[in-house]
């Protein structure tokens, strides 16, 4: 019998992703991208005997909003399954979305550094 | 006178010679056949002595041979243990590296699931990849404790509804298991692994011996001394015989041999036992659920279980994908707003304000609605202004970041 001194520790995490998934197939990528800002809809109630993802979800996104990203880093969890459980959220209708602003194209360096430089005059 | 003659005539006559022979041989006979009778009286006598003898021999030869006999069955007894205590020696040292390496596996998997998590395909994909390396993971597990090795220790307490979910990702047809109820009970940390691994084996037979598609639930209760884990399944129950099998597995009295597992090996029960004798707790199947399957209790004491909350998730710690780690983390309680030109060469942070940290229920830092500004990059030491001019600047650039970012403005692309 090996004394319990010999045990090694355990490193993984404990609950799998594909339980707290429940084994349902994910939603795309293009729905709830990575930098999607999300929030709890307000004056909503949390749905009855949620998980404690779904909990730790809510209590997050109650504040104001967060991004996607944000949202799975602060679960430890894959970003595919913060997506599935907030899409969850907002099938139920508890979650707002809202786009991240379209990254600027084209930008004219130009003008920024007018804008730069008005600001400077402005308050520097 | 004629009887005198006759008498005298008869003495003389041949037919008394003749009688007065038989008769000597008649004597000679009966003294010889007595003398032949004494002499096998003491043969017999003899035989008899001998007889005894011989008997006492047997006796004596037949305990000898029952010591023999007892000695050789103890001296078998003794090699089979040992060569089953070997054996158990050399799987337990094969297993540990098994294990060892599933857990590693494990961990890789887990970096992978969120480096790759934003595309569904990938993440498909890693966590099938998972689901099999947990059942290996298991089964290394099941054949370590049965060969008198130990599971791997957990660092931290477990709710009881965690332990049951860890549970469920063990096992094959692990889609089938409903988890119902939720207790402020968490297991210790000692016990974590040992009622996972129980519980998924209970769980594995709950799924491999119900139809399948069939629903295996597990409820969890508080009772007043304890905590119970109920898994019941929609098969069609055990006999009595294999009831009676399953009550020695799982309450057993001595080492349990490898070699009478059967093959394939039939493991549940035997390692259910021998996890639950060894950290205290009941396993009992010996009911039958509402459906009229089986039904599995686990019940576990209160001395493995505490009111503490197990630690949120250890976030980052080198396991965050680049995109994600790029964009700014929420640990303090008041974020960041995201920079939209990130400081390069000199990162002017704010000081984060040392208040006491908000957290919610789960142990996560509290996001704040109303976020101070703390990035503020200056490209070069700006000119010396009163403080009064500062905070009114900081002021402005606060309020027009905050209406920027303010949830109920209704520009913008929102819909719900």
């Amino acid at each position: 019998m090996t004394a319990p001194g010999e045990e090694q520790a355990v490193s993984s995490g404990f609950v799998r992703s594909y339980v707290i998934t429940g084994g349902r197939g994910l939603p795309d990528a293009q729905d709830l991208s990575l930098v999607t800002l999300v929030t709890i809809a307000p004056d909503r109630q949390p749905p009855p005997n949620p998980s404690p993802e779904v909990r730790a979800i809510w209590e997050l996104c109650s504040g104001g909003y967060l991004s996607v990203a944000e949202v799975a880093g602060h679960l430890g969890q894959p970003v595919g399954v913060a997506r599935l459980l907030l899409n969850d959220l907002a099938e139920q209708g508890h979650l707002m979305r809202r786009k991240a602003p379209p990254a600027a194209q084209l930008v004219d360096r130009k003008i920024l550094e007018e804008v730069l430089h008005g600001l400077h005059v402005r308050f520097g | 006178m004629a009887l005198e003659v006759s008498l005298m005539t008869f003495a003389q006559g041949p037919l008394l010679w003749a009688l007065v022979v038989v008769a000597l041989i008649a004597v000679g006979a009966v003294l010889r056949a007595r003398k032949t009778n004494i002499g096998l009286r003491r043969q017999n006598a003899e035989l008899h002595q001998q007889r005894d003898m011989l008997q006492r021999q047997r006796d004596e030869l037949h305990v000898a041979h029952t010591g023999l006999t007892h000695q050789h069955s103890a001296e078998l007894a003794e090699v089979r243990r040992d060569a089953e205590e070997e054996t158990k020696a050399v799987l337990k040292a094969a297993v540990r590296t098994l294990q060892g390496l599933a857990d590693e596996q494990q961990v890789v998997i887990e970096n992978a699931q969120k480096k790759y998590g934003d595309d569904p395909g990938m993440l498909a994909d890693l966590m099938a990849i998972d689901h099999a390396n947990s059942q290996f993971g298991r089964r290394a597990q099941g054949i370590a404790v049965l060969c008198g090795g130990w599971l791997g220790r957990r660092e931290t307490v477990a709710s009881v509804f965690d332990v049951a979910r860890s549970a469920q990702g063990r096992i094959r047809q692990f889609d089938r298991v409903r988890v119902n109820g939720q207790v402020n009970f968490s297991v210790v940390s000692k016990a974590v692994e040992p009622v996972a691994v129980v519980l998924a084996e209970l769980l594995a037979n709950a799924t491999n011996y119900s139809a399948p598609g069939a629903p295996v639930e597990i409820n969890i209760q508080a009772v007043p001394t304890g905590v119970c884990l109920i898994v019941d399944d929609a098969g069609l129950g055990m006999g009595q015989e294999e009831k009676d099998r399953a009550a020695a597995l799982l309450a057993p009295q001595a080492a349990i041999s490898v070699s009478s597992l059967g093959i394939p090996p039939q493991f549940g029960f035997a390692v259910s036992g021998v996890l639950a004798a060894r950290y205290g707790f009941k396993v009992s199947v010996d009911s039958v659920s509402p459906y009229g399957g089986v039904r599995a209790v686990v019940l576990l004491p209160d001395e493995l279980l505490t009111g503490d909350v197990p630690s949120p998730p250890p976030v980052a710690a080198g396991h965050y994908d680049a995109e994600v780690a790029a964009l700014p983390r929420r640990q303090a309680p008041a974020p960041s707003p995201t920079p939209l030109f990130p400081p390069v060469g000199q990162p002017a942070v704010a000081p984060q304000p040392t208040g006491p940290i908000a957290t919610t229920a789960g142990g996560l830092p509290k996001r704040r609605r109303k976020s101070p500004v703390s990035v503020v990059p200056s490209a070069e030491p700006g000119p010396v202004r009163s403080n009064e001019e500062t905070a009114s600047r900081l002021g402005a650039f606060q309020r027009g970041t905050r209406s920027g970012r303010d949830m109920t403005t209704t520009e913008g692309p929102e819909f719900q």
